[in-house]
Formats: C-alpha cells, structure tokens, sequence
C-alpha cells in the first residue's frame, strides 16, 4: 500500500531553487535512506514531508492527504507523521516524561493513566525509564535523541521522519540510538532517514536515494547503489565517504 | 514552577476583572445629568493642587484654605453639595473647559481674555500681582532693574500676563512653573532673580518663614471669581453669587479671611528632615500607596495587553503584525505626559464621558507600559530556539497550543530581567500623572511643600523613598526569578 507520494515537487527559498522536481513513492514498511553531499536538498526535502516547509510546487500526499491542499488540516495529518531532529529539540522546561506525554495529551482521547503508562513503556523501549523524571540538561546528546524518538513514536505515527538523527552526536552515542531506529524498522514501521550513516543505510534501508543538486539522481536497492552506482555523482561521492 | 504560574494568572485575571467591572460602573454613574448638586451627583468643582493660602493641604490631608472655605460656606448656605477635584492650575482651566468639572475657584482674576471662555461670578477677593526677590537682593528695587534678568512666574496666571507686558519694554527671560512652592524656590535657589504672583499668597508665604520681600506694592485692580464654563451650570453661579453675598452679611467671610491672611496665623512647623518626616508620614505613606496600587493595577493589566500584542507581533499572521506596529509606533511616539493629558481632556470631550483622574492615569500607564512589554515579549518568543516550535508542529500541535505550552514558558523566563527593568520604569512613571491630579508619591510632595516651603529636605525624601521601594521591589522581583528558573 502507498503510504506516502510526492509528485513533481518544488521548493525556492527566495529565488534560489532547492528542489526541482521530485518524485517518490513509498510503500507501509519501507525504510528509505536519504544520503548525498551537504547542500543537495536532502533536509528540505524531509522538512516538505510534513509541511515544516512551505512547498511550492507540485504536491505531496501523505495517507491519502494532500498536504498542498489549502483546506487540509494540517495538524491532523502530523499527528500521523513522528518527526526526530539532528539537535533533537527536546523541551528544556518539562521534564522526559513530560516532553512524552504533551503532544498526546492535548491531542488524544486517552485518560492521563493510559499516556503514561504508553510514555513509560517507550522510555523502556529506549533504555531510559530510569530518567523519566530528570530534565533534558542532565542527559547525554544519544540520551536526547532516544527520548525525541519515544517523545514522536507517544503520538503512535505510521510515518517516522528522521532528519540526520546521529550528526550531532559523539561517536560513542551513535551506536544506541541507530539501534533503536533498526529496531524501529524492523517493527515495520515507514522511515525516511536522512543520514551520514552509511553502514546504517547499507544494513537497514530498503531502498537508498542518493540527492544532488536539488535532483534524486539515483535510487535503488543498498546494495545496488552502494556496490554499483551508475551515475558519476553518485561514485564520487561515495569514494569519498567510504574511504 | 508551574505552581508560580498558575497564581501569577490567577493574580493578573483578579486585577483585569477589577479593572474591567470598575470602569463601566464609572460611566453608568455619569448617566444621571439631570439633577446636580445632591449628595448622589454633587457639582465638581476643581482647584489648584498648592497655592496657599487660598488651597493646600493641611496637616491632616484635608483641603483647606480661603477658596475651600468660600465654596463650602456658599455651598451650605445655599443648599448644594461639592466635590473637590484639585488640579494644576493650567490643567484645571483644561478640565472647566472640557466640562470634566462644573466650576473652578483657583485664585482665579477675573480677565478679558478669560471671560470669553468662562463666566464669572461676582468677585469674591481683591488682590494684585506683586514682584518678589529674594531677602538678600539687594540690585532688584524697579521694574527697570528686571532689565537681562530671569523671571519666574506661574503657568495661565495674572503674574504671567503681568510679566508678558513688561517684556514688551525690559529684555526679560522667563521660566515658567506649574506650582507656586516650586517657583519660589527657583527664586530663593538663585536661579531666577525676580517672581511674580498674587500678593496674598505670596504674603502668607513670606509670614510663613519663606525668605522673599517685596520692593514694590502690589499692582491694583485684579480680583478673583469663581468660574463655570461659558454657558454651562448657569444656576451654579447664581448661587455662588447669593451665598456669597449672604456670607459676607453674616460675617462668615470676614472669619475666613482672618483665619488665613491676619497677623497671628499659626506659622508652619519646624522643617528639618525628621521633623518633616514625623509631621508628614501619613501622607507620605498614602502617597507612596498611590503610587504602588497604581503601578501594580497599570502593570498587571499592560502585562495582559502587552502579551498579547508581542504574540501579535510574533505571529505569522500579517495583520496582527501590523495591528501589533501601528500601536507600539504611535505608543512609543507619544510622551507620557501628552497621553495622560489625552486621555484626561481629549477622550472625555471626544466620547462625552466623564473619566476620574485615577482611572485616566491607570489607563494611561497601562497603554504606555503594553508597548514596552510587547516587545520584551516578541523577543523572549524570537529567543527561544526555532526548533522548539518546529518540534511542538511537528507533533501535531496548532501554533497557539505551542505558543502556549512551548514558547511562551520558555520566553517568559528570558523576559524576566526586562520585565523587571519595566516594572520599575512604570513606577517611576507614576510621577508624571501629578499632572493630571493624581495625589501620588512625588504630588504628595509637591503638596507638602507648599504646606511646609521645605523643598531642599522634602525632595531628598521623596528621592529616598522610591530608592528604598525600587530596590526592595527589585530584590523581590530577582528572588522570583530565582525561583523560576532554578527547577
């Protein structure tokens, strides 16, 4: 089933044109790695997924919402789309707990014992229930991003959207949150990771689209694009990051 | 910290509804035109705030003097009742004018000029403007002498005209006052040489202990009448002109007169520092009272208003932005003391209410102080990081519920210190409403001034006092801040 379709998508800041036409289709379950050069879109791209972007072309249609349609509620549709963030955003005024429970308090139908009971249950899933009560200053950066990821899955998405989720962490925390990202897709739950994590695209992605330029210039299965890339772009920068 | 909050609104609701159920009950009280004069809707009559003899404030906080005594005995002699509604003089001819008073008796001559706004009653008193130096001038004996020199006189008076004829043949400079206290200072301070006013006054002054003489006699022919604006409360006047002549009959005018203008007047008290200080405290007290309710009342509701224009100005919405601009571009270009007078003359004239001093100056306050926070406010919310907001979207929250439960938290802990800095530039704004009347901390000592011609030692009290205020409200004010940012 399609979980998620962008047509002919264009995005300009200003005048400087940062997506030109795009397509993609993602089926339930797919994992899809994003990776290419800084500058290629890649972020922007995610962003336009749920509208953090203002899209100025064409269109992205995500359960069967088009997002470009003026009359379409757009929280609605957010409520569906967990998004995890390179400085992982977390709220510096509620404590864990709180920053898992806030979204889905205002916004679900559930007693404030069956959010909880949810928020704990994820913080376990992460690693962290013993810091449920702690502010986010006192957790180390992959501490952080476990909790953004527990504090997008409270809202129980069928879409994650990660957004170079490990690039501001130190390389020791890296490990803990890819793992709980793994475990993620491995629930079959629909992923679009933008990443440096090459290793992590290779093992985890189903499918791997290589953006340049504002253009996709290739896609296809890891191991097609990673062991026989067809486009020169493509080689030269993975010769460079696969050293 | 969220318990702070919680009782902060709470606070600020409790005060807007005061505010919001006292206004309209003001203006419904004004709707009853028909019969003046009864103890339910008396006349109001308005007064200089500090022009002894004739009004000031004795001991006890009670207006007292040779006007107040004529208009209460007129008033009970013909049956009607007053209340004051002391202003400065200038201020008072703007009030008669815009009818915010029924009638004014101010020492007020009886001039062409001022005839053609006013009607007058028949004259009640007969003095003439005198020149007055300081006692150890001794260069000053003519009109001639005044030649380069600085004059001082009072803002509207007959001194003032007087002074404006002689500019005509002396090359005079002239400062202008709002009160006769502070005028007289300038001259026994030395930086004006010569001042100009009625000779009663200045008389009283003088027997009083203030250190002016007089070289020349007085100039004849003003005398003072009770005025009403042209055409308006036509039976007040009436009545002010029968009671008058009866008091003057019976003798009750003679009584007053002596009370204040013979030889054996009680001379005021000592005015040292601490003698000030234990003859003064009461009024002192209720004046810095004035001036912390008006603060908080202007503040708490200014926090409300303020807030909202900084989301307004915040927001991605062009039109609030633009509703935000417009008022912060006319607030900020606007001085207090213009709004307060505005407010006071302008927008009772133009809507054809009655507002009382109070609720003009509170609103006064409140309008100006909400500009300032509504940009302290834009940027505590511009402060906060961008991906705060982003991450509260993309969950699936409106703008308003990540305003509220994100942003808004996170920025009121960063306007904190501004907010402070506000709180205490509105209390010290508190003393420009004087203007339009409001008995307030640094009014208070205006009036006992004129009382006690004390300048030196009751200026530095009143300095001392919003020191102490403001820094007592600031050490609070940083122990909350503590608190609120240290969970």
């Amino acid at each position: 089933m399609t979980k998620l379709k962008v047509e002919h998508l264009k995005k300009n800041f200003g005048d400087l044109e940062v997506l030109k036409d795009l397509n993609l289709e993602v089926q339930e379950g797919e994992v899809i790695c994003i990776i290419g050069p800084s500058g290629s879109g890649k972020s922007t791209f995610l962003r336009c997924m749920n509208h953090l972007e203002e899209i100025t072309g064409g269109k992205v249609i995500v359960d069967n919402y088009d997002l470009t349609d003026p009359s379409q509620d757009i929280n609605k549709v957010r409520e569906n789309i967990g998004m995890v963030f390179q400085h992982f955003n977390l709220f510096p005024h509620l404590t864990v707990i709180e920053n898992i429970m806030l979204a889905p308090k205002e916004l679900k139908d559930e007693t404030n014992d069956e959010i909880k009971a949810r928020a704990l249950k994820l913080l376990e899933t992460v690693g962290l229930e013993e810091k449920a009560d702690d502010y986010p200053k006192s957790l180390s950066g992959g501490q952080k991003q476990r909790v953004a990821i527990a504090r997008a899955l409270a809202m129980q998405p069928d879409i994650m959207l990660f957004d170079e989720p490990t690039s501001a962490l130190d390389p020791e925390m890296v490990g803990d949150v890819l793992e709980v990202m793994q475990r993620l897709a491995q629930q079959g739950m629909t992923m679009l990771v933008v990443t440096h994590e090459m290793g992590f695209a290779k093992e985890v992605a189903d499918r791997v689209i290589f953006m340049d330029g504002g253009y996709i210039v290739e896609e296809g299965p890891p191991e097609e694009v990673f062991n026989n890339p067809q486009n020169k772009r493509t080689k030269d920068f993975l010769d460079k990051v696969l050293i | 910290m969220y318990k702070y909050k919680r009782k902060l609104f709470t606070f600020i609701m409790a005060l807007a509804s005061v505010a919001a159920i006292a206004i309209p009950l003001k203006a419904e009280a004004t709707e009853t035109e028909n019969t003046k004069g009864t103890p339910e809707n008396p006349y109001f009559i308005t007064t200089d705030v500090t022009y002894t003899p004739f009004e000031f404030q004795n001991a006890d906080g009670e207006y007292v003097g040779i006007d107040i005594d004529i208009i209460k005995a007129i008033a009970e002699d013909q049956g009607f009742e007053i209340e004051l509604r002391p202003l400065n003089f200038s201020a008072g001819l703007q009030a008669l004018e815009t009818n915010q008073v029924d009638g004014m008796i101010a020492a007020m001559s009886i001039t062409p000029e001022r005839e053609e706004s006013f009607d007058f009653s028949d004259p009640y008193f007969e003095a003439g403007t005198v020149m007055a130096v300081s006692e150890v001038n001794s260069e000053i004996n003519s009109y001639d002498d005044l030649e380069g020199k600085t004059v001082a006189v009072k803002v509207g008076t007959t001194g003032a005209n007087f002074v404006n004829e002689l500019q005509k043949e002396y090359n005079i400079e002239v400062n202008q006052f709002d009160d006769s206290a502070t005028m007289y200072e300038d001259v026994i301070a030395g930086h004006s040489d010569a001042v100009f006013d009625d000779y009663p006054v200045m008389a009283y002054a003088v027997q009083q202990g203030l250190n002016l003489k007089f070289p020349l006699e007085p100039e004849s022919g003003d005398v003072y009448g009770f005025a009403v604006n042209k055409d308006q409360n036509p039976e007040l006047l009436e009545m002010f002109n029968e009671g008058l002549a009866n008091i003057q009959e019976n003798g009750t005018y003679d009584d007053i007169i002596d009370t204040y203008l013979s030889e054996d007047a009680e001379p005021a008290a000592g005015n040292g520092i601490f003698g000030l200080l234990a003859a003064n405290w009461k009024d002192l007290a209720s004046g810095l009272g004035s001036t912390l309710v008006l603060t908080l009342i202007s503040f708490a509701i200014a926090l409300v208003l303020g807030t909202v224009l900084g989301l307004f100005s915040a927001s991605p919405n062009k039109v609030m932005n633009v509703i935000s601009s417009i008022y912060l571009t006319i607030m900020r270009g606007i001085p207090l003391i213009v709004l307060a007078f505005f407010i006071y003359f302008s927008v009772p004239q133009l809507f054809n209410i009655q507002m009382s001093a109070f609720i003009a100056g509170v609103t006064t306050l409140t309008l100006n102080t909400a500009a300032y926070i509504s940009e302290q406010v834009r940027g505590g919310i511009l402060a906060v990081a961008k991906g705060q907001l982003e991450a509260g979207r993309s969950l699936g929250l409106s703008y308003n519920t990540s305003m509220r439960k994100i942003i808004l938290p996170q920025a009121i802990k960063i306007m904190i210190p501004s907010l402070i800095n506000q709180f205490v530039i509105t209390l010290k704004d508190t003393s420009i409403l004087s203007v339009i009347g409001i008995v307030e901390l640094t009014q208070t000592g205006r009036i006992i001034i004129a009382r006690t011609y004390s300048s030196g030692s009751m200026w530095l009290i009143v300095g001392v006092i919003y020191i102490i205020i403001i820094t007592i409200l600031t050490w609070l004010s940083s122990a909350l801040e503590r608190r609120l940012t240290n969970d």
